[in-house]
């Protein structure tokens, strides 16, 4: 399946690498470590640091909009929510403008899951969750959410452990919905382009020769989170990293393949959550 | 003492016989003789008094002189013989009709015991010397009842005062038909007036006049209840689609309950639906409330507006109102256009997830040249599952399947020319509805103004600022909104209100602040920085239909916003009847309806169908038949024909035998393929419309004595009648003539006149 990936040369993929060099040549793209002084002021100190760009004067249709919750652990003082922010979600969007009609923000947004803000994104990324242990209050947040209209892209949590632990928090959000396999015949997967694989998306260590997967994650899957009407609540992508993808698009050494995919089935799930 | 008895008193005779006759001086040569000699003897008098000095001054003997001179012509004027000329029936040897009401609303009890039945009965006993009897001693009379038809009667025992309607019209001018042949002096109607049914009333009185027949009606009842209410008229769709918001305009008039609150329920087949509260306005004025219900039940349905009997009225009956509605468990297909993906496509989408009654295919711009095709319940009258794959309809024939549009955010510049007539022709020819929501590629900013599509919308687009413009809009409906089914969340106007001011506000990108002359303006966006209120919602009728400007961005929050409670159905609802109103009212290429929707048993009912082909051009050849389903399961199959005088309409016919619904399916077939079909139905019922607007129409039945040539009376002086027909030209008659020389009028005037110069002379001591 990979093998057809490679050969496929398309639209996508230039447009991948075009935006790359672009990011390459002078946009931000990485951010000053922040300590984490508590989530309620993550957003604070994010803004103190100057990492979230003031918006434009005319609303955007979409924003990008990212998850700030309580995790076990994190990087550089912040938390697992942080990984690969802001420059993958930066480069993504960049991608995005291109690529689709959609009016996006171009540039970060970051969300603390209890902001009464959140509610006017109806899209909402999270990733490392392997380590999300959220407080009630999130828990309950992020429930109304999910119930009023909002969808949420899950990425880049691998194994059986952190699997794990990210069903005990969802199910702690959704006690009453199951978790199912999401077929390659689900509108998902064509709602702008047609995805007839799920790949195995690696973080940058490929490019140092490292393995595709990470811990026990061998097999890549898309699951998803239903409500009683059919909606899709929430996109899981497990064992693999689309958004590592985006951030390292610009670096020759990166598989091509990987960035497509990753665009590919970010843009649909986003177009997807904004016509279902 | 009124003014005609004062008239008389004076005058000799009612004005009704000076309006008859003509006046003349019916003088012999002796009269002039004597006149003459008055006048000879009134010279030297007047010579005298210039002799007379005494204590008089020149101006009392000027005013002395003034007088005797009158005195000296009244004299005359009397020994001329003044006269009325007069034509009187001659008796025996002319007709009368008596007309008399026979419907139901003559069994109303104005007095409160005696009806109005009892009255008349009354009066049509030949024993009754009152009325009857008198005309009988001086005319041959023809009895006749009348309700929506008028018929002979032999016997006034056959008044059953049980007619559905009343045709004053129709009575008058089957009267005179019926006795134009004979000597007829004049009709006599007696009648509450209370008119339901006529039609044509003007050219009955002309030919009436023409034909020198009087009406002399006698209005039974009275002009005026002391306590009654009534639930005068109800303005309702009479096809909604199911679950449908449903607004009627209920108009209520009262008597003797000012100022008082009563309920008005709202019923579908016997189950209250709504309820509000009503304020009573002044005695004798209407008020109109809007009533909301929600039609969920399939099928004709007979939606009563009722308000409970309160104690002292004189009718019961027109408390009630029933109204047949039908509701269509149909599905109705619209066009949802969006030039970019916009979280309200996904959000409109859910909020009609589980409405069967709309369908949206919606079409999304997702890239510059790229198209997301989302079809809800495939049908393969649109294409199935590859519908909307060529992109926005190109052609009328496939934008006119259609019921509505929406118009999302997308560019003039997107569509052709063409395209942009076509959806103006979709709303004012075909009879679509519009609906333009707000959006950066919408209205003004989407480069609307100056196309065919700006003279669709309701509202006026103004140049786009040189700057972008948006704001954040607290949204209020207007007057107008808080009544409307669309916008008015909440069982009553007070509920809906309140409601209101808890929404969150939204975004509007558009700046639109006018609506056009004829539009109406639902919802209104203010904030602190706004000078004048964006229009947030209007509407207009357009040519065959209507057009919708929606100018928030994001009704979505609605469903989203911290302030929203998860529960809230507000969202849905709001865009479930805003396609409901969007679609009502939009026909397919066949459309059927019944002259009227209730009617009695035994009544024919006419069935009227318009016939369209696929670009909404009426069609004149085409196969158009119906079939009327009775009551009794019973089939009756009808050939409608084209009436010619219009194009397009075909008519036919069905005599409803029995009470109860009767359902007309029509088809119709056009020289190459079907063209369609449509239902309509209808309800053979117990009419109660007798009941309404009951009271004694004076004004009509004044209108139809005074323009014919006859009188008007009322149960008070209804006894001069008899007397006053037999100044009638028509029929068989002889000239009289009428002395007036003896009226009482000349001898006061003699007596004031001899008796103020009596008084002058004696206060100047002249003799």
């Amino acid at each position: 399946m990979k093998n057809r990936a490679l050969a496929r040369s398309t639209a996508v993929g230039l447009a991948a690498l075009s935006l790359g060099a672009a990011m390459a040549a002078g946009l931000p793209v990485v951010g000053t470590p922040v300590p984490q002084d508590g989530i309620g002021d993550m957003r604070e100190a994010l803004d103190r640091a100057g990492l979230l760009r003031s918006r434009d004067e005319l609303p955007h249709e979409f924003y990008f909009t990212r998850a700030i919750y309580t995790s076990n652990g994190g990087y550089w003082g912040r938390g697992t929510w942080a990984i690969d922010y802001p420059k993958a979600d930066q480069q993504f969007v960049f991608g995005l403008r291109r690529l689709t009609n959609v009016d996006a923000y171009q540039g970060d947004n970051a969300v603390t899951l209890t902001d009464p803000e959140l509610l006017r994104y109806p899209f909402l990324y999270a990733l490392e969750v392997g380590y999300m242990n959220m407080r009630p209050e999130e828990v309950e947040a992020l429930r109304r959410y999910l119930m009023a209209g909002g969808f949420l892209f899950i990425d880049d949590f691998w194994g059986s452990f952190e699997w794990r632990n990210f069903e005990m928090e969802i199910r702690r959000v959704l006690p009453d919905h199951e978790i199912v396999d999401l077929t390659l015949d689900h509108p998902v997967f064509h709602t702008f382009y047609d995805i007839d694989y799920i790949e195995q998306v690696p973080s940058v260590r490929i490019v140092n020769g490292g393995p595709t997967y990470e811990q026990d994650g061998y097999v890549p899957y898309v699951r998803g989170i239903f409500d009683d009407d059919g909606r899709l609540l929430v996109l899981i992508n497990w064992n693999t990293d689309l958004g590592d993808a985006w951030e390292w698009v610009d670096n020759p050494f990166y598989p091509l393949q990987y960035s497509n995919y990753a665009y590919q089935l970010a843009v649909n799930a986003i177009l997807y959550s904004m016509s279902h | 003492m009124g003014f005609e008895s004062l008239f008389e008193f004076f005058f000799k005779y009612k004005p009704f016989v000076f309006e008859r006759g003509d006046f003349v001086f019916a003088a012999t040569p002796a009269s002039f003789a004597a006149a003459a000699l008055l006048v000879a003897v009134a010279v030297p008098i007047v010579r005298q008094y210039r002799q007379v000095q005494g204590n008089s001054t020149p101006r009392h003997r000027l005013a002395l002189m003034i007088v005797r001179a009158a005195v000296v012509a009244l004299g005359c004027v009397v020994l001329l013989r003044p006269s009325l000329v007069v034509a009187t029936a001659v008796p025996q040897q002319n007709f009368v009709g008596v007309l008399v009401d026979d419907s139901r609303s003559m069994q109303i009890a104005d007095g409160g015991v005696t009806t109005r039945a009892e009255q008349v009965s009354n009066w049509l006993n030949p024993e009754n010397a009152e009325l009857i009897g008198q005309l009988e001693e001086r005319f041959r009379l023809r009895l006749f009842s009348f309700s929506d038809v008028a018929r002979r009667l032999d016997d006034a025992a056959e008044l059953r005062f049980s007619g559905l309607r009343t045709d004053v019209a129709g009575a008058l001018e089957a009267g005179r038909q019926e006795l134009g042949g004979l000597p007829l002096s004049g009709l006599v109607l007696l009648s509450d007036g209370a008119d339901n049914d006529s039609e044509s009333l003007t050219e009955t009185l002309n030919a009436l006049r023409q034909a020198d027949v009087p009406v002399f009606a006698v209005g039974v009842g009275e002009e005026t209840f002391a306590r009654d209410i009534e639930v005068s008229r109800v303005e309702a769709p009479r096809d909604v689609m199911q679950n449908a918001a449903v607004g009627a305009d209920v108009v209520i008039r009262q008597r003797g309950f000012e100022g008082e609150t009563v309920q008005l329920y709202v019923e579908d087949g016997g189950r209250i639906v709504s309820t509000m509260d009503v304020e009573l306005p002044r005695s004798g004025d209407s008020t109109v409330v809007r009533a909301r219900f929600v039609a969920d039940e399939a099928g004709p349905r007979i939606v009563t507006f009722r308000i409970d009997v309160a104690e002292g009225e004189v009718v019961c009956q027109n408390n009630a109102l029933e109204t047949l509605v039908t509701v269509r468990d149909e599905q109705a297909r619209i066009l949802y256009f969006e030039g970019e993906p916009r979280h309200e496509v996904g959000f409109i989408r859910r909020a009609l997830h589980d409405d069967r009654n709309i369908a949206l295919a919606t079409l999304v711009r997702s890239a510059p040249n790229k198209f997301q095709s989302l079809i809800v319940d495939p049908d393969e009258r649109f294409g199935g599952e590859h519908e909307l794959f060529g992109g926005f309809p190109k052609t009328r024939e496939e934008l006119y399947r259609y019921s509505a549009v929406v118009l999302g955010s997308v560019e003039a510049d997107y569509f052709t020319r063409d395209q942009l007539q076509m959806i103006d022709d979709f709303v004012s020819q075909r009879g679509g509805g519009l609906l333009a929501l707000g959006g950066r590629r919408s209205f003004a900013e989407g480069g609307y103004a100056g196309t065919p599509v700006a003279e669709t919308l309701p509202v006026v687009l103004d140049p786009p600022a040189a700057e972008a413009w948006h704001s954040e809009l607290q949204v209020a409906p207007t007057l107008f909104g808080r009544t409307h089914p669309v916008t008015q969340f909440g069982e009553t106007s007070a509920a809906s209100a309140e409601r209101w001011e808890t929404m969150p506000p939204l975004l509007a990108v558009n700046r639109v602040t006018r609506a056009k002359p004829g539009a109406a303006i639902l919802l209104e966006g203010t904030s602190e920085t706004l000078t004048d209120p964006q229009v947030m919602l209007a509407y207009q009728r357009y040519g065959a239909g209507k057009s919708i400007a929606l100018t928030a961005a994001d009704t979505w929050q609605w469903q989203m916003h911290y302030d929203m409670p998860l529960d809230d159905m507000t969202h849905e609802n709001f865009w479930r009847q805003m396609l409901r109103w969007l679609v009502a009212d939009v026909a397919g290429q066949v459309r059927a309806q019944l002259d009227r929707d209730r009617f009695a048993a035994g009544e024919t009912v006419t069935v009227q169908v318009d016939v369209f082909d696929d670009t909404y051009l009426a069609v004149n050849d085409a196969d158009v038949a119906a079939t009327v389903a009775g009551p009794d399961g019973r089939e009756e199959i009808l050939d409608l024909a084209w009436t010619v005088d219009v194009d397009g309409r075909y008519e036919a016919s069905f005599t409803a035998a029995a009470e109860g619904f009767y359902q007309v399916d029509v088809t119709a077939v056009g020289r190459d393929a079907d063209l369609g079909s449509d239902v309509v139905t209808g309800q053979a019922a117990e009419l109660t419309q007798e009941f309404f607007g009951a009271e004694m129409n004076r004004e009509l039945l004044a209108r139809v004595a005074e323009e014919s040539g006859g009188r008007f009376y009322t149960a008070a002086n209804v006894d001069e009648l008899p007397g006053d027909i037999t100044f009638t030209e028509g029929g068989t008659t002889v000239t009289e003539v009428l002395d007036l020389w003896d009226m009482p009028l000349f001898f006061f005037l003699f007596v004031g006149l001899v008796g103020s110069e009596w008084t002058v002379r004696k206060l100047r001591r002249l003799a």
